[in-house]
């Protein structure tokens, strides 16, 4: 029989939960995305306009202020309402400066891993494909989070302060649209940016394909339209889904041009997910099979 | 020595056992019906291109599932990851490495995906670094590292969560000879502390050197495994084995053993100074060579098999026409 000498210890002591472990992915990608200062200086700017965004309330309810600035106090009131229409044109403005923000970060996230053949290193440890998309889509999420619904919110937070809660009992809808509608966008942009950067491996190309996916296929859509005398190509666009889902959100009138049912809206960023999704999990293997 | 998988000898415990394993990729084979249990020590793994060894490896470190079969680590299948990956270590043959990290960084981001605190995972850090003699280098970036760090340092974080079972994909590939030699040597310190690791190379007498039992892979099918000695024994009908004796008098020494049955063949080496002796029973050749040497006085310098390594062994069963 044989014997084995056995003194290399193996290590026996707790470890961290799983569910916490997709995290680490984050912590390195943004200390390589915050290293350039193009993206550093691009960030800061994103957030000008929840800035401008805080002034205009400050102002609104600060007649003095308007008055030292002599400006004419009720018709700037009724000119800038601070309203769904205002917070919904936040979203808007924010939503397009997170489409950019994605095209820096997304092309880069998933497409130097299969590269380099790097999912292996991942995939043998204990963490899954599922965590590894998640870790992934958490740099986006974090990202986007941070220019779209937190300062929304914050916003929303600050006029109820100073407007007093009746306010914003009357006006819960918008904190919901916020919340609800930044988070569909920022799905939709993530999934699409993550399964785009795990197919096309040249970051400029991937920035082309997210373009031609978010903004072209508005052209494509409204070209079938006409021809067609129909409205069902708008549900290939998902600029103008996320449009109506916001517009329906925040209860505000869609321009008709590009309104569609609000279900069919739905059906459109739900079945780009998941379609996003599919093209990620046949992607995202831990080896490659070469036929 | 490495048991092929039976219902007698199926023993899960310390053991990396593949139970009829077969792996499909479409219409294309990885690998076919393959029963093994590997035991700790050095195994290595010896095939051509495309015979199956990465197939083989990614199974057992659960990232591809067997199409047929099953596959278990210390009685530890792929259903149970956080345990499996607990006793596994990996280090594919790629060279991978997230952009901008530093090697400190490397095996640090790894532990912590493993689940280890951030406190334990610098500790381990710092303790494979130094296992690899990469503990100075580990604040540069990896993209600076030469093609040897960068393998030092992947076999860092391949040994840094302390697993029981070190899966290496070509290792020593790009290492220069002082680093192949400390490798080796923590190769050797690892599996006499009772680890496996089970090493793919292409580089044959290294593979020889290094390892305690060998497994050779052909076509997606097991060829040969089980100590070099115990294989190249069992070859001796097909392949006589090769005895270089080198003496004063070998032209005597082949008048002699031509006298045997079991001796097909005995030729003169260039030097004059010795013979290479193909014999079917190599232990009765030995005993022969005794009375020989007895009987007529020869001087003999040296004797040595010229064809029990891994390098002989393969050419036999995979044959010189492939790319070793």
């Amino acid at each position: 029989m044989a014997v084995y000498k056995r003194n290399y210890g193996r290590f026996q002591g707790a470890t961290t939960p799983t569910w916490s472990r997709f995290l680490v992915l984050p912590r390195y990608a943004f200390k390589d995305v915050f290293q350039g200062r193009l993206f550093v200086a691009f960030f800061t700017l994103c957030f000008a306009v929840p800035f401008v965004g805080l002034i205009l309330i400050y102002l609104h309810h600060n007649i003095a202020a308007l008055k030292f600035m002599n400006l004419p106090l009720a018709e700037l009131k009724n000119a800038l309402p601070i309203n769904s229409k205002f917070f919904l044109a936040g979203l808007e403005w924010q939503g397009g400066l997170a489409f950019l923000l994605t095209l820096f970060v997304g092309p880069a996230l998933i497409a130097p891993d299969l590269r380099n053949n790097g999912l292996a290193l991942y995939l043998s440890r204990p963490f899954s494909r599922t965590e590894y998309v998640l870790g992934k889509m958490s740099v986006l999420m974090i990202l986007l989070s941070l220019i779209t619904w937190i300062p929304g919110l914050l916003l929303f937070f600050f006029q109820s302060y100073l407007e007093g809660f009746g306010w914003l009992r009357e006006n819960a809808g918008i904190a919901f649209g916020l919340f609800v509608g930044s988070w569909a966008w920022i799905l939709v942009l993530a999934l699409v940016s993550l399964a785009v950067s795990a197919w096309v491996k040249w970051k400029p190309v991937a920035r082309v394909a997210l373009i031609v996916v978010f903004y072209v296929f508005i052209g494509f859509a409204a070209a079938m339209n006409g021809a067609l005398n129909t409205w069902w190509a708008w549900m290939l666009s998902i600029w103008v889904a996320i449009q109506n889902v916001w517009a329906s959100l925040f209860g505000v009138e869609m321009d008709p041009d590009i309104a569609v049912p609000v279900w069919s809206a739905w059906v459109t960023l739900v079945a780009c997910c998941l379609f996003c999704l599919w093209l990620l999990s046949r992607r995202i293997r831990a080896y490659e099979v070469v036929r | 020595m490495i048991a092929p998988m039976t219902a007698q000898n199926a023993a899960p415990e310390g053991r990396v056992v593949f139970e009829n394993v077969s792996k499909f990729y479409g219409d294309v084979l990885g690998v076919n019906r393959v029963n093994l249990s590997i035991p700790p020590g050095i195994t290595g793994l010896v095939g051509p291109n495309g015979s199956g060894k990465t197939t083989l490896m990614n199974l057992m470190t659960g990232l591809i599932r067997p199409s047929r079969g099953r596959v278990s680590v210390f009685g530890i299948g792929p259903d149970d990851p956080e345990a499996l990956f607990r006793l596994i270590g990996y280090a594919t043959q790629f060279d991978s490495f997230p952009p901008g990290l530093t090697g400190f960084q490397f095996v640090e981001s790894y532990l912590r995906v493993h689940g280890f605190s951030a406190k334990e995972a610098e500790a381990k850090t710092w303790k494979s670094l130094e296992r690899v003699g990469l503990v100075e280098a580990a604040g540069r970036k990896v993209a600076g590292y030469s093609k040897g760090m960068r393998q030092r340092v992947r076999l860092a974080q391949a040994l840094s969560h302390e697993p029981s079972v070190l899966v290496l994909d070509e290792p020593l590939n790009g290492l220069d000879p002082m680093a192949r030699a400390e490798v080796i040597a923590l190769f050797r310190e690892l599996a006499d502390g009772g680890l496996h690791v089970i090493v793919s190379s292409h580089i044959l007498h290294e593979v020889d050197l290094i390892s305690d039992q060998v497994v050779l892979i052909n076509g997606g099918y097991i060829v040969a495994e089980g100590e070099i000695t115990d294989v190249r024994d069992e070859m001796e009908e097909q392949h006589p084995a090769q005895v270089l004796v080198r003496c004063d008098q070998p032209s005597l020494l082949a008048s002699r053993v031509f006298e045997q049955d079991h001796v097909v063949e005995a030729r003169l080496v260039e030097d004059g100074k010795g013979l290479l002796v193909r014999t079917r029973d190599a232990d009765r050749f030995h005993l022969v060579l005794n009375e020989i040497i007895l009987d007529s006085g020869l001087a003999v310098e040296s004797v040595e098999p010229a064809d029990a390594d891994v390098h002989a062994v393969y050419q036999y069963l995979i044959g010189s026409g492939e790319k070793s």
